[in-house]
This record gives structure tokens, C-alpha cells and sequence, in this order.
């Protein structure tokens, strides 16, 4: 008995030795075995047909695989490449076209920047009109296509239309209808763009809502942050004839009280070149939305 | 030497899902069987006898205590090459015939092709199966099953041989065949062990027997000299005696019961003294007519309803 | 030794006797019909189609048999108590399960053997009905590269048999392929589990399904069938260590199973 434990170990420690080599082996076998390996069928009815009586379970299958992929191609080092984000969250949608957080996730997903996320909005927007077609009374979805058009596609006039079209829907929030009306009067700013992650922030029944409401809310503050703090560094210079140093020199001035830092804790970045205000690198707040201040 | 040899033999089971307790299926058995012998291994169903084969096949192992066959320990490869064990009620494998069986068991053993052909011809003629060999086993009733356990348990022409209830899903005359082998054998030198709950299968056959109850030996030796099975009296069946002739014997104390059995037809119990010759003689110059003369004794079955109902206890250990 | 390869014997008499060879013509008329079929409906396409279908079938065919047979291997011996007068008989108890194991196995081989053979003469009769057929896919329709793949469903199909004789020492047929089915599609799901660990916030998470990620054993990297029919190169030494790994945890299964089987009493 003693010798076959002995045995064991010895075989058990091999097998995980030449699984690691293995693995190393695979990855340098087919670069892009992982593309058709992650799909498996390229068709969403091949595959519904195919997953027989359970398509859910198949659905939340491709989700995670989905949710894998993107967290995976975020998180890695190499060449970032999300062209299979699409096709997962189809399948998954297609198997089945009532998995709401696939649609809403999933457009966040592919229309955030690259590298962040895929840098699709079109595709956000193609994902989230498959899923009002299966569920026409979804105003969820409508709002996300506003804000989809609203903040990554910079276009206030189709975003304030998405935004009365999900207010008009049975059960809407009641606050979509004002958001659209300010959408539309005062175009793609700072002060529409708080007051839409606010009232998301209020309302999102999901905590990554509330958290990415929270993080958007605190990059707009540090936006105008920034502006304050420019406009201390050209009075600065008006006065001085030269842009100050750093921070101290305008404490001195009497322009700022103390170094600023933005809403994460992180002091801000001064140029003494050229006067401009940045966020330190470090912080978690990066990269900031190109939104023009409030007119 | 001696052929078979157990020193304590004990095996637990435990039994209980919820309640795990162990159950005594062998209670420390010590016995031995010498070279030659054949030895009866009796006792009511649940005894302890097909552990004990078990237990000396190495197909269940002891709690405790030690088990030796010709001088090595039981499951040894050299012992399993010199005997042989036919199982209580055999099956085999439905898809060969009996032919192709015994040739892979003699493949087993490192027999020549043409050596495991001869032999499992012999084997099969010498348990009485004909042109039946040639069918797959799935076809075979109980008592050919039987039979063909039989012919594998020979196969290696063993030294000692180990047959739980040999004669269990036969006709009699299988029984009578069955007797007949072992008894050839015991002529051959082989040393033959056999479980039964049979008696009669013992009398004839057996040098020696052990009787087992309840997991425990009870009593090991000749069965002749048992004094449980000793004769009692005699039962004579006579017929053409009158009530006069009969009243007189029963006065002499020569009878001591009279039954009729039918028309001038009675049994009569006589005592062991005087003996029943004598008593024999005397009626028939009377007129009477012999029809049969018996022995009283116990049978085997008496003296486990004795044991049993004896014997009390559970065969449960307590667990502290 | 010798026992074990007698043993062995027997049991591939046993499955030929039980017409598990039968899923060989089963597996042929499969192929030959829906080539027609497949030959009638696309254009092009077809060898890969065919190739696709022809591995697939290859392998779940052979996994039909693991686990249907390896779970009763040892089971229906002490069922139907045969194994009462066979291990009394001069072998030691690992030499009869490694003779079971080594029986079911040569099934395995000469089934999928057989199969393969009737793979590559499908292959081969297309082409000579359509000579032009191998310009249009990437790889000749008769590739002996295949061969790699199919070498590599059978270490696999060996280590599912292994693990169903394991799970079959000690447990009921049923429960045996419920586990030895549970392991292949866990083992095949392996590399999500990998990824998985690399996404999840938890380091206690992490390192689980890492630790579970090595110990499964990792069906997945005996997959290369759908690099071979795109003719993408499969090194040998990749066929080599895959096999290495296969045989070593085919190894440490076998000698969990003979530990088990070894102190077993048989009631």
C-alpha cells in the first residue's frame, strides 16, 4: 500500500509537471485556435438548433465565455483584440433573446474606447436594437441606445430622441422624458452629461451601474477641476508674465489654497511649459471623456 | 503437514448505513485438515461456511487471525496453483461455452493449446456434459452450471480441493455422480473439503467433518464418534403379527411402542438392549414378515435446531 | 505477465462476442451515407465537412465504448459472481484489472483502427470521383496528418477507459459513467476553468480553479482535430508530450484503481 501511494505522488507530481509543458507546447501551436475554439459554431441557429432543449443553459454558457473573453483581452499585455466579442454576445442572445444583462453588459462592452473596451458604439447600438426587437417594451434598452449615442457617438440630438422614446414606454423612469428635454436644449455637456449618470447612478438596480455612475461622476468633477485650476494658471501668468512652477507658487499667489487633487485623492499634474493641468498617470481615472464644458 | 490450517479465523462485516455495526460472520475458528482427508464443513445456511472458503480463497481477508493452505498462507500464487475452488452456486461467462471456459481457466494454470483441449474434454465427460460443451454458458441450467464448476475447480488436477454445497441444484443422481468423484478423489490422494447442510452428504462421504453454527465451530471430529448422532434404538416395520403376539413383546419389554402404519402393518420402536436381531428373530418365528429395520438418531438438522434455539446472543458487537 | 495478456484476451472476446464491433458498420454506413448527402447539398466545402464529421464520429464512437464497457469490466464480473472462481485461479488482483484494462483497450484500437481505415477509403474514393477536389480545401483529402489527431483520441479514449475501470472498482455502473462522463466534459471545459481563474477578483478563487485546473485531467490538449483538418502544422513533439501526458496520468489511474481493487473484499 505504501509503495503504491508512493507511486501516486511520484505520477501525480509528473502529471502536472507535463501538463505546465503541455500547455506551453498548445500555446505556441495555433496562435489562433482559441478564435474557433471560443465559438465553436460561427451561426446562432446552427447552434440553437444544435444546443437542443437547452439553449438557456447553452446562452448562459457563451455569456461567460463572452465575459471571459473581454475581462481576458483587458487584462492581458499583448495586442488587444475583441473582434469575437460580437459573435459571443449574438450567439448568447440568440439562444436567448431575453438574457437582458448580455445586452445591456454587452454594449458596454463593445462601445467602450479600445483599449478599454471594443470601440464599437455602432455594434453596441446593432446589440441592444436585437434585443428591443425580442422585447419591444424594454425602455432600458432604449436609454441605453441614447446614452450609447449620447456618450460615445457625441450626438445629443439622436441621444435626446432614444431618450423620449424609452420615456414613452410602459413603466419608464419618470426622469427620461426631463433628460431628453435637456439633452436637447443644451447639446453634449458637462452639466447633462451629471445629470444623466446621477439619475443612473439613483436608479441602477445592477452595483456595476452604481459603481460606473460613481467613477463617471468623479471624472467629470476632475474635468472641472481642471478648467479651475487653468484658469488660476492664466490669471498666474497674467499677473506673473510667466507660468507658475508648481503648485506652491500659486498657493503663495493666493490663487489656490492648498496642492489640488482630484476626486480620487491623486494631486493634479502642472506643465510649467505650457499651463496645462493634467491628472497624475496613476490615477484611476484615466483616460477623461472629451465633453465640452457647460455654455 | 497439514492441508488446511486456520488459526483464530475471524471476519467483521459491517453492516448499517446509518448505524454502522460490525457483524460476526466468523468467530475465531481453528481447525485443521490433513492431507488426504475429506472433510465435511456442515452447519445451517448463514453458519459461516462461505466465508470461511471465502476467507481461505482470499476473496474477502480476515479481521484477524490466519488462514494456511499446504504449509503457505491462503491467496499465496504457488497454494492457488495446487488447488481448486468450486463457489456455492457458479456462474461464469454467458458469451463461452463450457468447452472454451475451461480452456481459458487451463491457460490460466500455463498449459500447453493442445494440453487445455485434453484436459477440458476429460474434465467435461468425467461431470457428465456431452455435446452440450459446445453452447454458450448463458444456456446452461443450474445443475450443468453445477457440473461445469465442478470439472473447473479439477482442472489443475489440485491437491486440495475446496467445493461449497457441491451438491446444491442437483437431481439425485447427480448427487450420487457428484459423491462418486469425490470419492475418486480421496483415491487419488487429493484432499477434498466440502461445506454442506447436509448430513446424509457427510455420512457417506466424510473422515472428519466440523459443524458450525452461528459463526462459531461447535464440535470438529469423526461423526461416528459424536455422540449426538449416536444410534438411539431401532424402528422395525413388520407386517402379519397379531395384537396378542405384539401385547407379549411389548410386556417383555422387548418393544416399546407399537404404531400402526397400515392394514397389519406396524412400526415398532425397539430399545437399543436387547438387540434387534434377537428381537427380529423372535417375531418372525411368530409370523411376522420383515419390511424394513432403521436406526433412531439425531440427523443433522436436530442438532442445529438444538444449537440454534441453544446458542443464544446476537452476533452484533456492541460498540462502546 | 502472461496472465494479464490472457486475461486481455478474453475480454476482447468478450466484446466481439457481445457485437460491440457492430458500432464499426454503424459508424461506416454513417459516414458513406451523409458524405452522399453532403456530396448533393455544398460545393467545396465538402472534405472538411466530411473530415469534421469523420473525426468527430471517430472519437465518440470510442468514447461510447470507455465508458459503456470500462464500467462494467470489473462490475459485472462481481456481479455476476465469475470473478469467484477466477481470482482464485493463480493470478495476483492487479494482473486481473490490468488484464481487463489492456482487453478493453484492444478493443479500442482495432474498432477505431478499423474505423479509420474506413475513414480514409471514403476519402480516398472522392477523390477519385472529383479529381479536383483537393485544390479547394487546405489540406489533400487523403492527409495522413489525421493520423495525429486520431493518435491522440485514442491516449485520450485510454485515459477515459482507465477512469471508468477506476470509478467501476469501487462504485455502481451507473454512478461510474455518470462520474467518468462528468470528468470527460469537465476535463474538455478545462481551459475555461484556466481563464476563468485569470478573471476572477479572488485569489483564493484563483488558485482553486488553478489547483483544479492541473488535477483534471485536461481532455482538451488530446484535441488537435480541428488544427489538422485546416492543415495547420501539429508538431510530433506536441504529440509526444500530449502522449507522455496521457500515459502518465493513465498510469497514476491504474495504480489508484490496483490499490483499491487489491484490498477489496468480494461478499
Amino acid at each position: 500500500m505504501r509503495a503504491a501511494i508512493a507511486a501516486m505522488v511520484l505520477l501525480g507530481v509528473a502529471v502536472v509537471g507535463l501538463q505546465a509543458l503541455d500547455d506551453r507546447a498548445r500555446a505556441a501551436l495555433v496562435p489562433q485556435e482559441a478564435a474557433a475554439d471560443l465559438l465553436y459554431v460561427q451561426s446562432p441557429d446552427v447552434l440553437t438548433r444544435a444546443s437542443l432543449s437547452y439553449t438557456a443553459l447553452v446562452a448562459d454558457l457563451y455569456w461567460i465565455r463572452a465575459v471571459q473573453y473581454y475581462g481576458g483581452m483587458r487584462l492581458s499585455n499583448g495586442e488587444k483584440k475583441y473582434d469575437l466579442l460580437y459573435p459571443l454576445l449574438d450567439l448568447t442572445t440568440s439562444l436567448d433573446p431575453r438574457f437582458d444583462i448580455a445586452y445591456r453588459f454587452g454594449a458596454i462592452f463593445l462601445a467602450e474606447d479600445y483599449p478599454g473596451g471594443a470601440g464599437r458604439p455602432d455594434l453596441a447600438i446593432a446589440l441592444l436594437q436585437k434585443g428591443l426587437r425580442a422585447q419591444p417594451g424594454k425602455w432600458q434598452f432604449a436609454e441605453d441606445v441614447g446614452f450609447v449615442h449620447y456618450w460615445w457617438l457625441h450626438d445629443p440630438t439622436t441621444a435626446a430622441d432614444w431618450f423620449n422614446r424609452a420615456g414613452d414606454m410602459p413603466g419608464a423612469a419618470e426622469w427620461l422624458k426631463p433628460l431628453a428635454a435637456v439633452t436637447l436644449a443644451e447639446g453634449s455637456n458637462r452639466e447633462s452629461s451629471r445629470r444623466l449618470w446621477r439619475e443612473i447612478g439613483r436608479t441602477a438596480e445592477v452595483e456595476w451601474f452604481r459603481r460606473q455612475a460613481d467613477f463617471r461622476l468623479k471624472q467629470l468633477d476632475a474635468m472641472d477641476g481642471i478648467d479651475v485650476l487653468e484658469r488660476a494658471v492664466q490669471m498666474y501668468r497674467e499677473r506673473a508674465g510667466a507660468y507658475p512652477a508648481s503648485w506652491p507658487d500659486l498657493i503663495r499667489a493666493g490663487l489656490v489654497r492648498r496642492i489640488p487633487a482630484d476626486p480620487t485623492g491623486l494631486p493634479f499634474r502642472l506643465d510649467a511649459s505650457n499651463g496645462k493641468v493634467t491628472l497624475d498617470p496613476a490615477s484611476s481615472l484615466n483616460p477623461l471623456p472629451a465633453i465640452e464644458q457647460a455654455r | 503437514m497439514d492441508a488446511i490450517r486456520t488459526e483464530a479465523l475471524t471476519k467483521h462485516y459491517t453492516v448499517g448505513f446509518w448505524r454502522p455495526r460490525p457483524y460476526v460472520a466468523l468467530d475465531g475458528l481453528t481447525l485443521q485438515v490433513q492431507t488426504g482427508e475429506v472433510f465435511g464443513f456442515l452447519g445451517p445456511n448463514g453458519a459461516g461456511k462461505t466465508t470461511t472458503l471465502k476467507l481461505l480463497m482470499q476473496l474477502i481477508f480476515p479481521t484477524s487471525g490466519r488462514a494456511d493452505i499446504l504449509g503457505k498462507p491462503a491467496g499465496d500464487i504457488d497454494v492457488k496453483r495446487r488447488i481448486g475452488y468450486l463457489p456455492e452456486n457458479p456462474y461464469f461467462y454467458d458469451y463461452l461455452t463450457a468447452q472454451e471456459l475451461l480452456e481459458y481457466f487451463a491457460s490460466l494454470f500455463g498449459y500447453s493449446p493442445a494440453e487445455r483441449r485434453t484436459r477440458a474434454s476429460r474434465l467435461l465427460d468425467e461431470v457428465g456434459i456431452g455435446a452440450e460443451r459446445r453452447l454458450q454458458l448463458r444456456k446452461f441450467s443450474k445443475g450443468m452450471l453445477q457440473r461445469v464448476g465442478i470439472a473447473q475447480a479439477l482442472i489443475n488436477e489440485p491437491e486440495v480441493v475446496f467445493l461449497d454445497e457441491p451438491m446444491s441444484g442437483l437431481d439425485p443422481i447427480g448427487r450420487r455422480e457428484i459423491r462418486e468423484m469425490i470419492l475418486r478423489l480421496r483415491d487419488r490422494g487429493c484432499t477434498v473439503f466440502f461445506s454442506s447442510h447436509v448430513l446424509a452428504d457427510a455420512e457417506t462421504l466424510c473422515s472428519r467433518v466440523a459443524i458450525m453454527a452461528k459463526g462459531r465451530l461447535v464440535t470438529a471430529g469423526a461423526l461416528s464418534d459424536m455422540l449426538a448422532f449416536q444410534v438411539r434404538g431401532w424402528e422395525l416395520v413388520v407386517s402379519g403379527l397379531t395384537d396378542a403376539v405384539l401385547a407379549a413383546a411389548k410386556a417383555r419389554g422387548d418393544v416399546m411402542r407399537v404404531t400402526m402404519v397400515g392394514p397389519a402393518r406396524h412400526a415398532l420402536d425397539l430399545p437399543l438392549d436387547p438387540p434387534p436381531e434377537k428381537t427380529l428373530a423372535a417375531l418372525i418365528a411368530q409370523g411376522a414378515c420383515l419390511v424394513s429395520l432403521t436406526p433412531i438418531r439425531d440427523t443433522l438438522e436436530d442438532f442445529f435446531v438444538q444449537q440454534v434455539s441453544g446458542a443464544g446472543g446476537s452476533r452484533f458487537r456492541e460498540s462502546a | 505477465m502472461k496472465v494479464i495478456g490472457l486475461v486481455a484476451v478474453n475480454v476482447f472476446k468478450e466484446s466481439v462476442r457481445d457485437k460491440v464491433l457492430y458500432s464499426i458498420v454503424a459508424f461506416a454506413v454513417m459516414l458513406m451515407s451523409t458524405t452522399y448527402l453532403i456530396g448533393q447539398l455544398t460545393a467545396g466545402q465538402d472534405i472538411k465537412i466530411i473530415k469534421d464529421l469523420g473525426l468527430a464520429s471517430i472519437s465518440i464512437f470510442g468514447l461510447l465504448i470507455a465508458i459503456f464497457i470500462g464500467i462494467g469490466l470489473v462490475w459485472k464480473e462481481v456481479e455476476k459472481r465469475s470473478i469467484y472462481t477466477l481470482l482464485p485461479k493463480p493470478m495476483r488482483r492487479q494482473e486481473f484489472l490490468l488484464g481487463k484494462y489492456f482487453g478493453l483497450v484492444l478493443t479500442l484500437v482495432i474498432n477505431i483502427a478499423v474505423m479509420t481505415a474506413a475513414f480514409y477509403l471514403v476519402l480516398a474514393l472522392m477523390r477519385l470521383l472529383e479529381p479536383g477536389i483537393d485544390a479547394v480545401s487546405a489540406a489533400p483529402a487523403t492527409d495522413a496528418a489525421m493520423l495525429k489527431a486520431i493518435a491522440l483520441v485514442v491516449v485520450e479514449l485510454m485515459l477515459v477507459t482507465a477512469i471508468a475501470l477506476f470509478f467501476s472498482t469501487f462504485s455502481s455502473p451507473f454512478l461510474s459513467a455518470l462520474l467518468t462522463a462528468g470528468l470527460w466534459v469537465a476535463g474538455h471545459f478545462n481551459s475555461d476553468l484556466r481563464n476563468f481563474g485569470a478573471v476572477v477578483a479572488s485569489p483564493t478563487l484563483a488558485q482553486l480553479t488553478r489547483a483544479m485546473y492541473y488535477v483534471l485531467p485536461n481532455f482538451s490538449a488530446f484535441d488537435v482535430k480541428s488544427q489538422v483538418v485546416h492543415a495547420q502544422a501539429v508538431p510530433a513533439s506536441y504529440v509526444a508530450l500530449t502522449c507522455a501526458y496521457g500515459l502518465t496520468y493513465i498510469a497514476l489511474v491504474l495504480v489508484g484503481a490496483a490499490a483499491i481493487f487489491a484490498r477489496r473484499d468480494f461478499k
